[in-house]
């Protein structure tokens, strides 16, 4: 698999690196990644340049992950990118909210690098 | 709030005795997971709350409550480091940062953990408080239930605080 670009959302400094650890713990091969603290900020990102990935969270203040998906639509730069959601949420209807809005999948905390790595290998795999 | 939520949010769950124990599992399972640590019920708690760090979570819809977790600044550099597998924090920051994941993660998990609860209430972002010397008055006919977990040798808290 190729080096790739990851865009994380997440209004948590702390949860930003814990993801970023997971993915380099779980084999993937990361050449940069761009933060982001809410979709107004991700979004903002995105204009700046595309990414291969974006891991988002949901519960953010400003905008929210759901919000942010929306956002996407019609966002040159994001176009085919494949989203992830990170979630604490129980919630089935927040997370069907954010498949039909175009999330490719969903993390729910608290996770392992194997998780992440169930996630997101698949999604990149099909990208080569 | 979805339609379905705000439709059900009239109607209040009321807690029953599983409760404290999911929330004990519900950390156990935060910290095993995210912390790398075991979590044990204190077996000789303290008699009041004491821990310079709390992180606080709000629930609405079916349940109104205030999830709380509080434990001593020196836990939570630890909870910290080890949550982002280094051996120093360089900023106080990161710390309370880390407490208000934990925190949103503790409540998340445990409001999975109900059925009726897991699509029946949204959580809030977390807010962090420092400082000992406080109280938290329950507001009228609301109920307290309150877990001590032991880590590292320290006490520490989860509480629900809810509305009646």
């Amino acid at each position: 698999m190729r080096a790739i670009k990851v865009l994380i959302v997440d209004d948590s400094a702390v949860m930003r690196k814990i993801v970023e650890r997971c993915l380099r713990q779980a084999g993937i091969d990361v050449k940069e990644v761009v933060e982001a603290s809410n979709g107004i900020e991700g979004l903002a990102a995105l204009k700046a340049g595309p990414v291969d990935l974006i891991l988002s969270d949901i519960n953010m203040p400003a905008m929210d992950g759901l919000e942010f998906l929306a956002g996407l639509r019609g966002l040159e730069n994001a176009t085919g990118t494949p989203v992830i959601m990170i979630t604490t949420e129980g919630s089935e209807s927040r997370v069907v909210e954010a498949l039909t809005a175009g999330a490719r999948g969903y993390i729910r905390k608290p996770f392992t690098p194997d998780q992440v790595k169930q996630r997101v290998t698949p999604l990149l795999e099909a990208m080569r | 709030m979805n339609p379905a939520l705000s439709e059900r949010s009239s109607a209040r769950v009321r807690p029953d005795a599983s409760w404290t124990t999911m929330m004990h599992m519900a950390a156990r399972e935060v910290f095993q997971l995210m912390v790398n640590s075991d979590v044990q019920v204190c077996a000789n708690p303290p008699e009041r709350q004491a821990g310079k760090v709390s992180a606080m979570v709000g629930m609405a819809g079916l349940l109104c409550a205030i999830f709380r977790f509080r434990c001593a600044e020196e836990s939570a550099i630890s909870i910290a480091k080890k949550m982002l597998g280094v051996q120093k924090i360089d900023n106080p920051s990161e710390a309370f940062d880390a407490m208000g994941e934990v925190c949103n993660m503790l409540a998340g998990n445990f409001k999975a953990k109900i059925s009726v609860l897991a699509d029946g209430c949204l959580l809030s972002v977390p807010t962090v408080v420092t400082g000992e010397d406080y109280d938290i008055r329950s507001l009228p006919s609301g109920e307290h239930l309150e877990v001590c977990l032991e880590y590292e040798g320290k006490p520490m808290w989860v509480t629900l605080e809810i509305s009646g």
